[in-house]
């Protein structure tokens, strides 16, 4: 292991194994001394899920991913990956790439660096949703690391394996509350040998059912997302049936239909990032319920920027400008409408005592069973999923 | 107790809803998998998810174990029932509840057949696409508790890349919802973990499941090969030319055999190797695809192709592939079959290797499987009146772990039940079974919800894992290191 | 001298087969095709079930008690199994040997004992099921019926006799008493000599369709032989498992056709669909018997239903259009125990002007079943009801199929408004330029 940082100010001790082994010994040493381990990738969802505050410090050690890094192993023909959780997702598109293979997930954050952990540790997701899932369901393997240092494997090389309990599945959106994420196997698929986006003019109001004429004409986009008032539809393919489909799209959806700009896809990632003094929410409603949740938030006067996988539900709505009160006002009616299914991806606008989650999951007593089995001693502060794991605040 | 037990569930579920008679409970000791019997002390046929809490309760107030059951054509004896608890058969909650063509789901009882999903929703245009060959009469429930596949997961996944959410009936009776109505992660993905999880962390009362539209077009070619590993190789090639077929199946001399005699599907008899492709999509994409495909069966030495889009010749195919199984007892008078997964790249070396212990142990295997992710299913031919029973036993776990031993798994998709428990410490060490228990031990603290499944007891697998028989205080759940 | 096997709890005389039994591999997929099962949900009422059932039994691990006798009671029969079966199991041949098990060794209630009495005391015998029907006639056309309903005493009769009742057919007298002759010769050159079976409840309630069926094999070119005993070729008895009575008439059968002479006879034809699949079996249920075994196998190796000579025969009277939608049942004794799908529906669609309309559930029984009706009236009614409403879903003109069993059944339960016929009604009226059904009874609207 390399040598640890020195403390931060906050008297933070932060540790940076780079093997599963060195995260397990990590963990082992400071079960006495220093309690409370926080995990943290490359932080650029430092501001997903951020606790209302005041926040005490809660943790003792932080577990940084950022050195634990690098593939285990790789064979193309397979098409399966193991690499270790803190590799950035962009790093292992570009080593399959250069084979003619992609991780078939696109996360706004992965551009600034995102880990493969902490993806997976977030749920997070992109416009490849419609057509491959999320991360979710391209982890096939994965090795955990438990606060009392045990090292467990579930699922493995091979895509079909139902030998076992899924662990990357409880850990997949667990925000660091049940153990750290040392390594992750990752199903592949081949790069699209075409791929071409067509944009469609829509008010966002018919997105879902113009969408719902593409996938209803089978044409099989990969990606139908709503960019504010133009819905991008991605064709990937060979470089005819890619070309036939997007000229087929005009004909389903009976309205004009424009070449996609290069800076669509660009626009889609930025409103999930947003930029600092923006608030970025992401909301899942029932698909065709989608356009009228959205209508009925309370956004006027404040710029707005939406970005949905229309056939998935899964809405990204940034806000921007007007007061933090208004901004409160949009999450409250987000809560009130689609209950736990609102994750915060950056409170910059909201005040300080904005709730970060909405009503729990019905299922959340068995949610709250599994952390405590998981982690019986608290070494995993309940921290960003506070409000369902630990609402009375009592392990911190 | 007992009888007090049987008050309970009279109460819960109705005196019609309870069997207790001989010939009834003996009915229910076993699931597709004939090898393993235990005679339960009830069987409880309820018919609403209320009534299905009420049982789950009773037995959980009374400290006895039970098992969910739906078709009871699992292969890994999932349902095997433990000595002295309860069955509980799903067979009653058969509803389809609600089809919603707009967001593309629909809300099913956990009794409703896989194809019967697909039935109903078929006027649509829409069908669920997991499909395993015994979809005709699987149910759901069992789908979801296994995460069953089929020859179409190659593209389009499994069981739980195709529910949103499930009512479960947690092991202490109190019923809760897992998903939730958006596809957005609320928190860790309980779903997930819990589809697949064999029937052990609680009992399905409802499934919201994915459909999708029928593709636009479909074609489906059938090439024979001389040898298997021209067959395998030619596989390899059509992955690495990027193209991801909807399905790519394997059948061998002995398998085609077993399937013509039952069938007449139309496969080649004495071929080594029959390869059947199937490719959908847009009509354009298939269509190309489609003739590279068969440009790299020619390029591997295929002997003969025939391709069709014609649904009742595609009907002929796949009913010869999905009758496989069954159809093998025409050609033997019992089998077992195995369920292992090896990376795909390994697949002649394990039908090499599998082709050497069958001869090792003086038995005949038939091979059937995906050939598109290394799912084999190889089918161990004896005769139990000839005495073969311990030896094809014993050939068919030998499989089991040499695919582990092959950097694959023990289950693609027939799951671990009872048959595999015990090789479950070749694929996974302590640690990492200890930490599964964990799961199981937060939804089911009184080791009541199907005990017995999944994990290896040390004491009663011995020390070489083999073919694992329950012994009978082990199966009541009264011993077993959790 | 064969080994003696163990027979478990099972008798020596016939049991089921061992090596039959282990054809079953335990799949299941027979399940969603087996009716009792779609109906109860519970394993043992399936055919996977009563076959592990009849294994244990053949163990020695069960006894054959009420239950078990329930079990194979509850079974219709209509082996639809034994055609999804990937495993090639002999379900018929298993079910068969086991309910004569159960007649010999389960006793049974009194009233269900009399009641089976009663059944096999009427239905056999032409003669009193004529007389019986007489009465049944008086007792619809003297109001009493009506009355009896009226004061509500038809509802309180037990499950069995209400069946019983509510399956009497509208029957005119002079079709009760109307004789079809014993032979009929070939319109024009003579292409087969053919014997028919006049049938028992056939020829008694359904005389029409025994005159058509002559009709149409003449106009084809077929001498037709009607033997005119009143014998019955002992399909119900076979059907439920009283073995000695099956045989005995199946023997008498045999030896009445034997009178004009087997060997004039090309074609020994069947137009009742569950007789048919018995006369085909003779051979096999009489392959013990070495006085009879060669003489039924060689009579078995001539019976055709009718729908499958005529689709074998190049047509030679000339069809005239029939304009009516059909909804067609596949009678299980004719689709499941013969094999027989395409021929009605090939002989149908040579006639001008007639669809067939597609029935859902197409496969699943119609709970007539020999005498299952009227002994597991329950059940039988859920089946008919579900059939009735999946016929009438298809507006059709009319209801065809190819079994007496099945017209009364499904009559029962279908709307007053759409007739059911035998296929063999329609030939006949295409061949003479008739309407099938007079216009009086055809649905309005």
């Amino acid at each position: 292991m390399t040598a640890l940082a020195s403390p931060s100010e906050a008297g933070l001790r932060v540790l940076l194994p780079t093997t599963a082994g060195e995260v397990r010994d990590a963990l082992l040493d400071t079960a006495g001394s220093r309690p409370r381990i926080g995990v943290r990738g490359t932080g650029t969802a430092d501001a997903w899920a951020t606790p209302a505050g005041p926040v005490d410090v809660e943790v003792d050690a932080e577990v940084a991913t950022t050195e634990l890094r690098g593939v285990l192993r790789y064979n193309p023909a397979d098409m399966t990956m193991a690499v270790r959780a803190g590799t950035p997702l962009a790093e292992v598109q570009e080593e399959v790439g250069r084979h003619g293979q992609r991780v078939a997930f696109d996360p706004a954050r992965a551009a600034l660096g995102a880990t493969v952990g902490g993806l997976l540790a977030t749920a997070d997701g992109g416009p490849a949703r419609h057509a491959q899932g999320t991360l979710r369901d391209l982890v096939i393997g994965v090795t955990v690391v438990l606060g009392d240092g045990t090292v467990a494997r579930s699922g493995g090389h091979v895509i079909k394996n139902v030998a076992g309990y899924d662990l990357a599945k409880l850990f997949s959106g667990s925000f660091g509350t049940l153990g750290v994420v040392a390594e992750v196997v990752l199903r592949l698929h081949p790069l699209p040998r075409a791929s071409a986006t067509v944009a469609v003019p829509v008010e966002p109001a018919q997105a879902h059912d113009v969408g719902d004429r593409i996938v209803g004409a089978g044409l099989e986009p990969s990606a139908l997302e709503l960019c504010d008032d133009r819905l991008l539809v991605r064709f990937d393919g060979t470089p005819e049936g890619v070309a036939r489909r997007a000229k087929a799209v005009a004909a389903a959806v009976e309205r004009p239909v424009q070449e996609a700009a290069d800076t669509d896809w660009a626009t889609v990632a930025a409103t999930a990032l947003g930029e600092p003094g923006d608030t970025v929410l992401r909301l899942g409603t029932l698909p065709s319920a989608g356009p009228g949740t959205l209508a009925a938030l309370p956004t006027a006067g404040l710029d707005t920027a939406l970005s949905s996988t229309v056939m998935s539900g899964v809405h990204t709505l940034r806000l921007r400008g007007g007061s933090p009160a208004a901004h409160a006002e949009v999450l409250r009616a987000a809560h009130a409408a689609v209950g736990p299914a609102c994750t915060v991806l950056r409170r910059d606008g909201l005040p300080a005592d904005a709730p970060a989650w909405g009503p729990p999951p019905r299922s959340v007593a068995v949610l709250r069973a599994v952390k405590q089995r998981f982690d019986p001693t608290g070494r995993f502060p309940a921290a960003r999923l506070a409000p369902w794991l630990d609402p009375e605040g009592v392990r911190a | 107790m007992l009888s007090q037990l049987r008050s309970a569930l009279v109460d819960a579920v109705g005196v019609d809803g309870v069997l207790d008679e001989p010939s009834a409970l003996r009915s229910y000791e076993c699931d597709g998998l004939t090898g393993y019997r235990v005679t339960p002390a009830y069987v409880v046929l309820p018919r609403t998810a209320a009534a299905v809490a009420a049982a789950v309760t009773a037995c959980a107030r009374h400290g006895v174990p039970f098992v969910a059951r739906g078709a009871g054509t699992g292969l890994s004896g999932g349902a095997l029932p433990v000595a002295d608890g309860v069955v509980i058969s799903l067979q009653r909650l058969r509803r389809i509840v609600e089809i919603d063509p707009v967001n593309r789901r629909a809300v099913v009882e956990p009794g409703v057949t896989n194809l019967d999903i697909t039935k109903a929703v078929a006027p649509h245009g829409l069908y669920f696409a997991p499909d395993p060959s015994s979809q005709q009469v699987c149910t759901i429930g069992g789908n979801v508790a296994e995460n069953s596949g089929g020859a179409h997961c190659l593209k389009y996944g499994f069981t739980v890349h195709h529910v949103h959410s499930v009512d479960v009936v947690l092991p202490d009776g109190t019923p809760t919802t897992l998903g939730g109505e958006s596809e957005l992660a609320e928190g860790p993905d309980l779903l997930g973990a819990f589809i697949g999880s064999e029937g052990t962390l609680g009992v399905v009362t409802s499934v919201t499941v994915k459909l999708l539209p029928r593709p636009a077009a479909v074609q489906t070619l059938v090439a024979d090969f001389d040898s298997v590993e021209a067959a395998g190789a030619t596989v390899t090639a059509i992955i690495g030319a990027g193209i991801v077929p909807a399905a790519v199946e394997m059948m061998d001399t002995l398998a085609i055999e077993a399937v013509e005699a039952a069938v007449e599907a139309g496969y080649t008899k004495g071929v080594a190797a029959a390869l059947i492709v199937e490719l959908d999509g847009p009509a354009e994409e298939v269509a190309t695809q489609l003739a590279e495909v068969e440009t790299l069966c020619r390029d591997h030495g295929t002997t003969a192709v025939t391709r069709t889009a014609d649904p009742a010749e595609r009907a002929r195919i796949w009913k010869g592939r999905k009758a496989a199984f069954a159809a093998v007892g025409r050609i033997s008078p019992n089998y077992f079959v195995q369920d292992g997964v090896v990376p795909r790249t390994r697949l002649t070396e394990a039908l090499t290797r599998i082709g050497e212990l069958a001869d090792e142990a003086g038995l005949r295997v038939a091979n059937v499987f995906h050939a598109g992710d290394g799912n084999l299913h190889p089918l161990v031919l004896y005769n139990e009146a000839a005495g073969e029973h311990d030896r094809a036993e014993h050939l068919s776990s030998s499989i089991a772990e040499l695919c582990v031993d092959l950097g694959g798994s023990l289950s693609g998709e027939h799951g671990i039940g009872t048959d595999k428990a015990c090789s479950m410490t070749r694929q996974y060490g302590q640690d990492d079974l200890d930490t599964m228990k964990r799961l199981r031990a937060a939804y089911d603290p009184a080791g009541v919800c199907n005990p017995g499944k999944l994990f290896p007891t040390p004491r009663l697998c011995g020390e070489r894992p083999g073919p694992y028989h329950p012994h009978p205080l082990e199966s009541a759940g009264l011993i077993e290191r959790m | 001298m064969t080994e003696v096997v163990p027979t478990g709890a099972f008798d020596a005389h016939r049991p089921p087969s061992r090596e039959l039994l282990d054809d079953c591999v335990h799949c299941g997929f027979c399940l969603p095709t087996c009716p009792t099962y779609q109906l109860t949900g519970e394993e043992m009422e399936s055919p996977r079930g009563r076959i592990y059932l009849m294994d244990l039994a053949s163990r020695g691990e069960i006894e054959l008690d009420d239950a078990f006798g329930a079990h194979m009671d509850s079974c219709l029969g209509c082996l639809a199994c034994v055609t999804t079966c990937p495993s090639g199991v002999q379900y018929d041949k298993l079910i068969e040997s086991v309910r004569p098990q159960v007649e010999r060794q389960i006793p049974r209630a009194v009233p269900d004992g009399l009641f089976r009495r009663l059944i096999f005391a009427l239905f056999p015998y032409p003669r009193r099921l004529r007389l019986a029907a007489l009465g049944g006639l008086a007792y619809q056309r003297l109001g009493l019926r009506a009355l009896l309903r009226r004061l509500g005493v038809l509802d309180r009769l037990p499950a069995r006799l209400r069946a019983l009742e509510a399956l009497l057919p509208p029957v005119t007298l002079r079709a009760l008493f109307a004789k079809g002759a014993q032979h009929t010769p070939a319109a024009g050159e003579t292409r087969l000599t053919v014997g028919m079976m006049p049938g028992c409840a056939q020829r008694v309630f359904f005389g029409d369709v025994n005159a058509a069926t002559v009709r149409v094999l003449t106009a084809e070119g077929c001498d037709v032989r009607v033997p005119q005993d009143d014998q019955c070729c002992g399909a119900l008895s076979v059907h439920a498992g009283r073995e000695e009575d099956g045989l005995a008439r199946a023997r008498a059968t045999i030896a009445m056709f034997e009178r004009p002479g087997i060997a004039e006879l090309d074609v020994i034809v069947a137009n009742v669909a569950g007789c048919g699949s018995t006369l085909k079996e003779y051979g096999h249920l009489l392959a013990d018997d070495p006085a009879w075994a060669e003489r039924a196998a060689a009579f078995s190796a001539k019976v055709k239903d009718v729908s499958e000579l005529l689709a074998g025969l190049a047509r030679r009277a000339p069809r005239h259009p029939v304009a009516t939608t059909v909804a067609y049942h596949d009678a299980c004794h004719l689709a499941n125990a013969q094999g027989v799908r395409n021929a009605p529906r090939e002989v149908l669609r040579a006639i001008p002007g007639l669809e067939i309309a597609e029935v859902a559930e197409a496969e699943l029984c119609c709970g007539s079943a020999g005498v299952y009706n009227l002994v597991q009236p329950e059940a039988a009614e859920d089946l008919g009801r579900r059939k009735a409403d999946h016929l009438a879903a298809t507006t059709p003109d009319v209801v065809a199929t190819a079994n007496a069993g099945c017209l009364l059944q499904i009559r029962r339960f279908l709307d007053a408004g759409i007739p059911v016929v035998h296929p063999i009604q329609l030939v006949d009226a295409s061949i003479r330029g008739v309407e099938p059904v007079p216009t009086s009874r055809r649905r309005t609207g």
